[in-house]
């Protein structure tokens, strides 16, 4: 049984491409923070919770939001039925290193639940599924890099398996202000097959060259 | 589909370093709480449950140089290799794949970076590639850190790839250390009890944190199994609440989704399940939405236990080490009483069990529930159940 990839979305630190066309350029070479929030307003984005969030979860947030931009059909989806399965490299390695400056200097000691929160990177999935309220088959998988392999492999099996009917799915990276997010829309079902690429490692890796 | 067999395990928490001596504490009722002034994990007094330093050290011995591995990487391996004592299951073998669970890895090298340790050392694949290649595993490990269900979610990922036939074993290996950051963390959110946890009691006041690992052996290859009747893995299910990134739902519905749709695979209905193992973390909202939960899949009247009593809440090794206790409930026909509960606190009535019980056991759910609203349940029930 194929999936398909109904739509994708790539940010790295030079570009946003969406379904292979460059969407979005950092032609001002802004740093994280900036350039995310110039895509935040270039997609017209609306979401104040988006500003309390950690890089990880604010770069795999917009990634989604670009994705699920204008789709309504999915709001029809039985919210169970949606999955979100991510990989990621380096866990919470930022904000880990934020919250263990919080906790060193038994003189200046002031650990933050606000900044704890966001120390498992499963949170990046529970922000994407609270602003769409998708509640079905949820992970977050860790791998030194993205493995089209893998990742290709459970969702199909989610979907295959009548566990899931459409899966959010790819990687969000963050560490030392090196930055990416590859996410796919990946579905079952699809009116228009001949313009959609089958969720494949082949073509996965095809996408991200 | 090939039945996906459960062929051996190993605990180690406070209360010991096999599963035997912990499951026979937890029949006894003891617990391995005890207070912490350590200030290497916090500043005030707590009551935490440690895996015991010197008795780590002596039994790494055997299996390495405890100067080559951090603390949790030795407490896996020495897991690992316990578990590995007890059956003939080839790990060099491409027919087996190793899936580590853990929420904080090596974290206290971020605390208090030791000189002979890689900078790389602190993220969660170099922790399982430094386990999988003491091992010599050629398979590359899954790694899963999914907050409180990390153990649920590896186990139910470990059962669904053998069922694609890829691999015929799979050993599932979760863990966490106590260092400094954790509990910090935890207090900041007010959610550490200021005693040992009483899950599901009307006075309980938080959480009480333990360090822990445990391993689960599964394997498709039914040659392995020396148990006349086996449990099984059955059926297991991820959910998320949707509804806030700290604080469980209201409602309860996220974890009754995993529950149905755990016990949807397993083709049961909520008719005759005889005990289920909560997370029960002894939070108010955690233990109140767990019991919203269990009521909307109709299992009030079942028997329900936390064991959060005995070892505390183990983090990315709790999902593992207690499905492997109600592994044992089932072969020993027993429900564990749960530690620290006298009068039900929560607003919907369940059965939470009070005294240890003796008689048959054929089946259990695990549930968990996480930062992130994720939840996870799972099923297993002996072979020959129906």
């Amino acid at each position: 049984m194929e999936n398909y990839i109904t739509k994708y979305c790539i940010i790295n630190p030079t570009e946003v491409i969406v379904d292979g066309k460059i969407e979005f350029n950092n032609s001002a070479n802004e740093p994280f923070n900036e350039f995310m929030k110039s895509i935040y307003k270039q997609y017209d984005i609306k979401y104040p919770k988006y500003f309390k969030m950690d890089n990880l979860c604010k770069i795999a947030f917009i990634a989604s939001e670009i994705i699920l931009k204008d789709n309504e059909q999915i709001k029809t989806v039985d919210p169970n039925r949606v999955g979100v399965i991510l990989q990621n490299s380096h866990s919470t390695i930022d904000t880990d290193t934020n919250y263990v400056d919080t906790i060193k200097d038994k003189s200046n000691y002031f650990p933050s639940p606000a900044i704890f929160v966001y120390t498992l990177p499963n949170v990046m999935i529970g922000e994407i599924c609270i602003r769409n309220k998708f509640q079905g088959e949820n992970t977050c998988f860790i791998t030194k890099e993205f493995d089209p392999d893998f990742i290709s492999e459970h969702v199909n099996n989610l979907l295959n398996s009548e566990k899931i009917d459409v899966c959010l799915a790819g990687w969000a990276d963050y560490v030392d202000n090196k930055y990416s997010a590859i996410l796919f829309l990946v579905e079952k079902i699809k009116e228009n097959q001949k313009d959609n690429i089958s969720f494949k490692p082949e073509n996965i890796t095809k996408i991200i060259k | 589909m090939n039945s996906i067999y459960t062929i051996t395990d190993n605990i180690i928490t406070s209360l010991g370093f096999t599963t035997e001596a912990n499951f026979n504490t937890l029949k006894e009722g003891s617990s391995g709480i005890a207070q912490t002034f350590d200030p290497k994990i916090t500043t005030v007094p707590m009551y935490t449950s440690l895996i015991d330093s010197e008795m780590l050290k002596n039994e790494f011995t055997q299996y390495g140089d405890g100067f080559d591995y951090t603390r949790l990487e030795q407490m896996m391996i020495l897991s690992i290799s316990k578990a590995l004592k007890q059956t003939d299951i080839d790990t060099k073998s491409h027919d087996t794949i190793f899936l580590i669970s853990t929420t904080k890895g090596n974290i206290d090298l971020l605390e208090n970076r030791r000189q002979n340790f890689n900078h790389e050392r602190v993220y969660l694949w170099s922790l399982a590639n430094e386990v999988s290649k003491f091992f010599k595993t050629p398979n590359k490990p899954i790694i899963i850190s999914n907050a409180c269900i990390s153990g649920v979610s590896a186990i139910i990922t470990a059962a669904h790839l053998l069922q694609t036939g890829k691999y015929k074993n799979a050993i599932v290996c979760g863990g966490d250390i106590i260092s400094e950051f954790t509990p910090s963390g935890f207090q900041s959110f007010k959610a550490i009890s200021a005693n040992p946890c009483k899950p599901f009691d009307v006075s309980r006041d938080g959480i009480t944190l333990g360090e822990g690992v445990g391993t689960l052996i599964l394997s498709t290859d039914s040659n392995l199994v020396n148990d006349k009747n086996p449990v099984i893995f059955r059926g297991g299910a991820n959910s998320n609440d949707a509804n806030h990134i700290s604080g469980p739902s209201r409602t309860g519905d996220g974890l009754y989704f995993a529950i149905r749709n755990a016990l949807a695979e397993a083709e049961k209905t909520n008719k005759n399940i005889d005990y289920i193992s909560a997370h029960g973390t002894a939070t108010q909202y955690n233990d109140e939405m767990e019991a919203k939960a269990i009521a909307l899949a109709g299992l009030e009247n079942v028997p329900v236990n936390s064991l959060k009593g005995y070892w505390g809440h183990t983090l990315g090794a709790a999902g593992i080490i207690e499905c492997i206790a109600g592994v044992h409930s089932i072969k020993e026909n027993c429900l564990i009483k749960s530690l620290g509960f006298s009068e039900l606190g929560v607003t919907v009535p369940i059965k939470i069990v009070d005294n240890f019980y003796q008689g048959e056991i054929r089946n259990f759910i695990k549930t968990a529930s996480g930062f992130g609203g994720c939840n996870a349940a799972v099923y297993f029930s002996e072979l020959n159940a129906d």
